[in-house]
């Protein structure tokens, strides 16, 4: 359906995406069935083209080139003539001179911004000082460096084990690995499960075969150091004693949404920057989509974050229809309970990709 | 993968030391072993502005031309590197300043400009060079190691040749230099390769001095100098300006004579001159200067003197091009002189063959007593190739001259005497007895001025049958045919620096399935015109690619020959692209 087209030939409307995941090439996409003639940029600070980043784990049971992993081939972006800046860090955004602002000093300008930056691994604060020690897993080259550094059989003391981590640890277990899950109250992000359910969603995991240490029981992971000779590599300590030992340390503790560089902008921030259902910000010309955002809920009245590939696609397209002077509104589809399949194995919609 | 073909271009402004890092490059490549062709381009001005780019393709096996797309693109200055950011192939790499000193105007940094399919290696080259020496200058150097890092280089190569090239700037200037690489190095290593250009490590390393790395004009230098040229006289123009640099620095080290004239008429006229005593003379110049030349060069014709003209042709008429490639000065270097004055026309096609054929055009201009041309042009003069040297002596006749038997008391010696083969025998000032006259007027076999009918006739054909004899020129290649044998659907015909692109594009129709083969023709006064009919003979189309918009080489097939041929005449400023040749080799078979 294209419905509408608000820029001409002449003075072509200028999009400017910052963020190439998932919601900002949706969104792209959406723009250029709408404006045939607008002028669309996406930004990203990665300096791959967009790819798959669920399919991560599977690099552990085959290798392959990342170029098997891209989304869309480079020949997508040109032929619907998509200009992707890769590499390039924004750092502010002028939301007066409506102009995004690149580490390597340059300003791009825009008439319709999208900030799709999504979020970052979220670490507690008292890990901060050990984030050397932990490999972190949100790309391609951690991926692959994660792979090396493990040996074969090897085990991966897994912090937090958010839904992210936990997709990572089953197919880690099937490859024979041993995963030592130290829980926290984000074990499960984005999913909340309280009390019994918790508990049984906890065992299921035991079950599945990870070796679960109640984290807080434990007073909680003070610091990760390396281990000693003819030990593991890494050695992590607990409040109160009883340290355990990997040969890699993970953290997966949920993300945070990378919003610092729109702190200046006048915006309205809470965690994600805050948008209506039509997600449009409290600047007329920026709109957000994907994990960066809160969005409002009529029905649990606060602005909340909406996770999983049908969500963040869905919000991809509804704001590259506002953009282009739709009226439409982001509701969710997705099932947001995380569930026990037929195996008998922890199954969530946040693992559906399509 | 067991095979290594990469092409990287560097590409900054005049003074960004763009020219130097491709130096480094690559005499630190061929150091290791490998093949290397490398183009360099910069601006007529000196410093400040003005584009240089730097291309060096590195090989295992002998390529003979640059490659139309890069591997590799490395932009010390975005403003000229992004018109050539589309030259990087589909997976290839740019590599560029990430962190400017100074504000990016929308759409000046290199971010904006790189093509879904390449990937974008953003670095803080300045950053790193003032991290590693405490000023931004050796960014050219960071790069280096970049590149280096990159490639999984051993750092160790560049690292001598930085040490020799900077050693008379003092041990600071070397440290710093060294310092700069080291960190770029580093981080071209920690730069998570997404790229896909590889290159094989060499199984061995060339035993040292046995494969050098050197520019035609360097190759021209050093054949002058093994064919033991005596004397040079010349005037500074581009292209030709490094041979008499170069000339200009070695020759007196063994007693040799060099001179700058006040313009390019007074050095022909002192080449002669030189040549005339017996000194071994030679001149070297641009298409401007060899018009100046054309009245002297005429004189030598005439007065039968041996002398070495090297012209390394730039864009023209006129000013023309000074830093552009073109081979439009064929009809100047063949019939720029007034009167039938024939010479001898010799075109290298590549770097080996202008060492050849400087020491060779000494040879020919003694024994034949006649002006010779050696025909560059810019793409071949300061194109860089790793040349393997000969293991024995320089591959030179240095006796070429006729004997002269001992006269006879009271026999007159003939300085013009008629021979069957046109070449008389040649005394020089002070050869006791032989005393004679020289001049520009027609002469007589004594050499006094002789008008008539006769003489005149007789004497042209003395001139022009005596050149015949350097078809035959002993070790000399006067023509040579490559690639497939007997019929073939396309041949193709070429002279000059464009002979390499061909023979890329003759190799790649070949791997197509397409019969074809080519010919250089190395000799193009006199002109060999048996060989040449022989292998039209055995083609179905000739194409003659050259760079020139007037087809000039293939105006003299077919004046001499009468044969159609198929023109592919180009006057880009640069060598004609490979991938333009293929597409005609393709059209002609009709694969298209
Ligand atoms: C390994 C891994 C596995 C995951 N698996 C799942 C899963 O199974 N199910 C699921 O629902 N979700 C999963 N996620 C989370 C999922 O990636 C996100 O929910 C979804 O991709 C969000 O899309 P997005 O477009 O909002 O942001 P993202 O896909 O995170 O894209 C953000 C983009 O913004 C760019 N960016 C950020 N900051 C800047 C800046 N300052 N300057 C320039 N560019 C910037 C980034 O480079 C990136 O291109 C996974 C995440 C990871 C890392």
């Amino acid at each position: 359906m294209v419905a509408q087209v608000s820029s001409s030939a002449s003075s072509p409307h200028r999009y400017v995406i910052i963020g190439n995941g998932v919601a900002g090439n949706q969104a792209a996409e959406g723009l250029r069935e709408r404006d045939p003639d607008g002028l669309i940029t996406i930004i990203t600070n990665s300096r791959m083209l967009f790819y798959n980043r669920y399919l991560l784990p599977q690099l552990f049971r085959a290798h392959q080139d990342w170029r098997a992993l891209l989304a869309y081939p480079p020949g997508h972006y040109e032929k619907h003539r998509i200009r992707v800046l890769r590499d390039c860090w924004v750092t502010a955004v002028d939301s007066r001179k409506r102009q995004v602002m690149l580490a390597h000093n340059e300003a791009i300008s825009y008439d319709t911004l999208l900030v799709a930056t999504g979020g970052r691994p979220y670490l507690p604060e008292e890990l901060v000082e050990c984030r050397h020690l932990i490999h972190p897993f949100g790309t391609y080259e951690h991926a692959l460096a994660v792979r090396k550094a493990l040996p074969e059989n090897g085990s991966v003391v897994m912090l937090g084990g958010d839904m992210i981590g936990l997709d990572l640890a089953r197919t880690l277990l099937d490859l024979s690995y041993r995963v030592i899950l130290v829980t926290h109250e984000n074990t499960f992000w984005p999913h909340q499960p309280v009390g019994e359910e918790r508990s049984k969603f906890l065992a299921i995991l035991q079950k599945m075969g990870l070796e679960v240490v109640d984290g807080d029981a434990m007073g909680g992971v003070v610091a990760i150091e390396k281990g000693a000779a003819g030990l593991p590599e890494r050695r992590v300590r607990f409040r109160q004693g009883g340290d355990i030992y990997g040969d890699i340390v993970m953290s997966f503790y949920g993300l945070s949404p990378l919003v610092e560089f729109m702190m200046k902008s006048g915006t309205d921030i809470e965690r994600g920057l805050l948008v209506g259902t039509n997600l449009r910000t409290s600047d007329p010309h920026i709109y957000a989509a994907g994990d960066v955002c809160q969005i409002w809920s009529e029905k649990d009245n606060v602005y909340r974050f909406y996770y999983g590939h049908r969500n963040v696609r869905a919000m991809g397209a509804v704001a590259a229809l506002n953009m282009t002077g739709g009226n439409e509104h982001f509701s969710t589809t997705q099932d947001e309970a995380l569930f026990q399949n037929e195996q008998g194995h922890i199954d969530s919609p946040f693992w559906a990709y399509d | 993968m067991n095979t290594t073909d990469i092409q990287i271009a560097l590409c900054g402004s005049a003074g960004d030391g763009t020219i130097a890092a491709g130096d480094i490059l690559r005499n630190a490549v061929a150091a290791m072993g490998y093949r290397v062709i490398c183009f360099d381009v910069y601006p007529p001005e000196i410093r400040g502005f003005g584009k240089c780019i730097s291309r060096v393709r590195i090989t295992k096996e002998q390529t003979y031309a640059l490659k139309r797309q890069s591997d590799l693109l490395v932009s010390l200055d975005d403003s000229h590197a992004i018109p050539h950011a589309g030259e990087v192939r589909t997976d290839g790499a740019i590599v560029y300043e990430s962190k400017p000193v100074a504000h990016c105007p929308e759409g000046s940094h290199m971010s904006g400009h790189i093509l879904p399919g390449q990937i974008p290696y953003g670095i803080p080259l300045r950053e790193l060079a003032e991290k590693a020496t405490g000023g931004a200058r050796s960014r050219n150097l960071v790069v280096l190691g970049v590149i280096a890092g990159l490639l999984g280089f051993s750092p160790v190569p560049f690292q001598k040749i930085i040490e020799k090239k900077f050693a008379k700037q003092g041990a600071g200037v070397v440290s710093r230099n060294l310092a700069g690489f080291q960190s770029g190095y580093e981080a071209g290593q920690n730069t998570f390769k997404l790229d896909n250009v590889f290159c094989v490590p060499m199984e061995s390393v060339p035993a040292a001095g046995k494969v050098v790395m050197l520019s035609g004009n360097a190759a021209v230098v050093q054949g002058c100098m093994d064919a033991e040229l005596n004397t040079f006289f010349g005037y500074p123009i581009t292209p030709a300006t490094t041979i008499m640099e170069r000339l200009a620095t070695a020759m007196p080290k063994r007693g040799r004579r060099l001179l700058q004239t006040e313009d390019e008429i007074s050095a022909i006229a002192a080449t002669i001159g030189a040549g005339y005593t017996g000194s071994r003379a030679a001149t070297a110049t641009s298409g401007p200067g060899l018009a100046l030349m054309a009245e002297m060069l005429g004189l030598a014709t005439m007065a039968e003197i041996p002398c070495v003209v090297f012209v390394s042709q730039r864009g023209g008429p006129s000013t023309g091009m000074p830093t552009k490639t073109e081979q439009s000065d064929l009809n100047a270097a063949l019939y720029g002189s007034p009167g039938d004055s024939q010479r001898i026309v010799i075109a290298p096609t590549n770097v080996e063959g202008c060492y050849r054929c400087a020491g060779k055009a000494f040879e020919m201009a003694e024994k034949y007593q006649t002006p010779v041309i050696v025909l560059l042009d810019l793409y071949l003069s300061n194109r860089y190739e790793t040349v393997t040297l000969v293991a024995s002596g320089p591959p030179f006749n240095l006796n070429a001259n006729k004997p002269l038997r001992r006269l006879e008391a009271g026999e007159q010696y003939h300085r013009f005497a008629m021979t069957e083969d046109g070449v008389s025998p040649r005394a020089v000032p002070g050869d006791a007895g032989c005393m004679h006259v020289v001049t520009g007027l027609e002469h007589n076999t004594l050499g006094r001025p002789n008008d008539s009918d006769e003489n005149h006739t007789a004497m042209s054909h003395k001139r022009h049958s005596k050149l015949q004899g350097a078809l035959q020129h002993p070790d000399f290649t006067v023509t040579k045919r490559i690639g497939h044998s007997g019929r073939v659907k396309v041949g193709i015909l070429a002279w000059g620096s464009t002979f390499g692109e061909c023979l890329e594009a003759m190799f790649m129709a070949h791997a197509e399935g397409i019969s074809c083969a080519a010919m250089k023709v190395v000799m193009l006064s006199p002109f060999p015109i048996d060989a040449v009919t022989q292998f039209m003979d055995d083609c179905d189309h000739v194409l003659v690619p050259e760079v020139n918009y007037e087809g000039q080489f293939a105006q003299l097939l077919q004046g001499l020959l009468a044969r159609p041929v198929v023109r592919l005449s180009r006057v880009p400023g640069s060598p004609m692209p490979v991938e333009l040749i293929l597409g005609e080799i393709r059209r002609l078979a009709g694969a298209v």
